[in-house]
């Protein structure tokens, strides 16, 4: 099933552009995706019904954002997953720019793990209106490696796949990592068990031959809700570790200390060359800058988001940094603020000092529940976001996880997710709400369902690391 | 032996169905078609969460989703629950959102 083996046919001719000589998926550089990238004509959006009492699977929603098409804003197509009580969460494509100078490689099958089942499936995208669910690894077969809970996927050299892993067997620490073969068979476990205890997503800059690991909580703290005495009893995260890529080894770990409770997505800038990147840390309301000096890597916190009050609630209502992202030309920094309803984007030259450019509500608790007049309302905040290749169209959807979503935003199962759009405005650092773009995945034959995670065909801003 | 389980939902529906000897509750429902949430299936996420109204379970796996104040209550798992007289279960989607409440408001 490697996609070597599949030599493209003229099907798929458009998956390819110019690119200058090179064989492979992806781009030579960041600036290269820029420039010869096209605009995203449709996205792969994550929709599920788990914490709902819809009688469903989740599914893989097909998004069409061609502005020219007569569906723009509408879901085109759905991959409905074999099985109930996945939730879908994160998922990534089997090659990226990493693989750029890889012949025979195409970046065309999307993995998608369900985060409560373990179960993880293989999509393939040939046809990119149509995509067809073509490989199912079951639960039992991850299991057997002592692992369960798969979050984030990135494609690693020579087609390998790996995925982090955030509990074992029994859904108890210590979480670790899975690696797929390009056969999307699973190879075994990459990391030493023990190495970690808890995980949750990571990225790597194979150039400075280094990863850096994050950590939520066991999946038996997280699964079931967030509870306060968790926290108190020390079940939540606030570390990062930092690796020796091709040894897989952990050389350094950074405590974030009290201001860096929950660290969750991790971004390193694009450009092969630096050693910067940022982490949000989503319970105390942070972004930490890290970067490398001297041989020894450090995290500064660099933004703090404050509380604000809010009339319904006992205590103010802290920032939650959910989900962040840096442009393919690494000058913002965007993230989520999914309780109080913004999402904000940052100048970030100075990387140590970023700068707030722009800010857009809707949802949550402080922005408009009805953003767009004469669509519905939106329930839940800005939260996964992705954004266009050319940094011009930042997305986002409202929904963190489903038992969370249940605690903070009891609607948003009641009236399913959004994905809303801005324009952005990268010479100016402006953003603006487009006001006829909102996915309503509300309206769906079985039912409402939420949506999570947004990708690109071509790659996108949270996924594509180059050698 | 079997035994018989009659789930209620908080809308008055009810259902009932034979769980077979060292059936969970879950595969009894998948068995004959009833739509009961879950996720995992392995005792860790509690999305399948069941208030126990009448009858006796034994677990096949540890319920590690639940607290012990939340056994003591009555809430079981549905995923390794195994039931071990006729029982009586309220189930959906709710019942595991009694659980959690928002710690801040």
């Amino acid at each position: 099933m490697s996609d070597a083996d599949n030599p493209a046919t003229d099907a798929d001719a458009h998956a390819h552009h110019d690119h200058h000589g090179h064989e492979g998926p992806g781009y030579v550089t960041p600036q290269a995706a820029i420039e010869e990238s096209e605009p995203e004509e449709v996205a792969y959006v994550i929709g599920l019904y788990v914490g709902t009492d819809v009688d469903a699977p989740d599914f893989l929603a097909v998004v069409d954002t061609d502005p020219d098409s007569s569906t723009y804003g509408q879901i085109i197509d759905r991959v409905e997953m074999p099985n109930r009580g996945d939730e879908l969460h994160h998922f990534g494509w089997n090659a990226c720019s990493s693989s750029c100078h890889v012949e025979g490689l195409e970046r065309q099958h999307l993995i998608v793990p369900g985060q409560r089942s373990s179960r993880i499936h293989v999509v393939d995208t040939a046809d990119r209106r149509d995509p067809e669910l073509v490989k199912v690894i079951e639960p039992e077969e991850v299991f057997e490696h002592d692992l369960s809970a798969p979050h984030t996927v990135h494609c690693i050299p020579d087609g390998k796949i790996l995925i982090s892993m955030l509990g074992d067997a029994n859904g108890e620490l210590p979480g670790g990592f899975l690696e797929l073969n390009d056969d999307f068979e699973v190879e075994g476990r990459w990391d030493t068990p023990g190495d970690i205890d808890m995980n949750y997503d990571y990225w790597y800059q194979p150039r400075h031959n280094v990863m850096i690991s994050s950590e939520w909580a066991a999946p038996k703290t997280y699964y079931p809700g967030f509870d306060l005495e968790d926290v108190e009893a020390g079940k939540y995260g606030r570390q990062l570790h930092i690796w020796d890529w091709e040894a897989g080894t952990v050389e350094q770990t950074i405590d974030l200390g009290e201001e860096g409770m929950i660290p969750l997505e991790v971004r390193f800038l694009h450009s092969p060359v630096s050693t910067h990147g940022f982490v949000g840390a989503a319970l105390s309301s942070n972004v930490f800058h890290f970067y490398e000096d001297g041989g020894e890597w450090h995290a500064d916190k660099a933004i703090d988001v404050e509380p604000r009050e809010h009339d319904d609630w006992d205590m103010p209502v802290p920032g939650l940094v959910t989900d962040l992202l840096v442009s393919m030309d690494d000058r913002y920094l965007f993230f989520s603020n999914w309780l109080h309803g913004d999402v904000r984007m940052y100048d970030v030259s100075d990387p140590a000092n970023p700068r707030l450019a722009d800010r857009i509500w809707a949802g949550g608790l402080f922005g408009p529940r009805n953003p767009i007049e004469g669509e519905r309302d939106v329930y839940g905040g800005p939260q996964m976001l992705q954004l266009s290749l050319d940094g011009e169209r930042l997305y986002w959807t409202t929904s963190l996880f489903s038992t969370w979503d249940n605690q903070f935003y009891p609607e948003e199962g009641e009236q399913g997710s959004v994905m809303l759009k801005a324009d952005v405005n990268p010479r100016k650092g402006t953003m603006a709400l487009d006001q006829e773009f909102l996915v309503d995945f509300g309206d769906l034959p079985d039912g409402p369902a939420r949506a999570h995670e947004i990708r690109w065909p071509d790659g996108d801003c949270t996924s594509d690391v180059w050698l | 032996m079997s035994h018989a389980l009659t789930f209620e939902w908080a809308d008055g529906r009810t259902a009932r169905v034979d769980a077979r000897p060292d059936e969970t509750v879950v595969e009894a429902a998948e068995r004959e078609s009833v739509a009961l949430p879950f996720g995992c299936l392995t005792g860790a996420c509690a999305t399948c969460t069941a208030r126990l109204l009448d009858g006796h379970v034994a677990y096949r796996r540890p319920p590690r989703g639940l607290k012990p104040d939340q056994r003591e209550a009555g809430y079981v798992l549905a995923c390794v629950a195994e039931p071990r007289s006729d029982c009586r279960l309220r189930v959906g989607v709710d019942v595991h959102r009694e659980l959690v409440d928002n710690p801040w408001k």
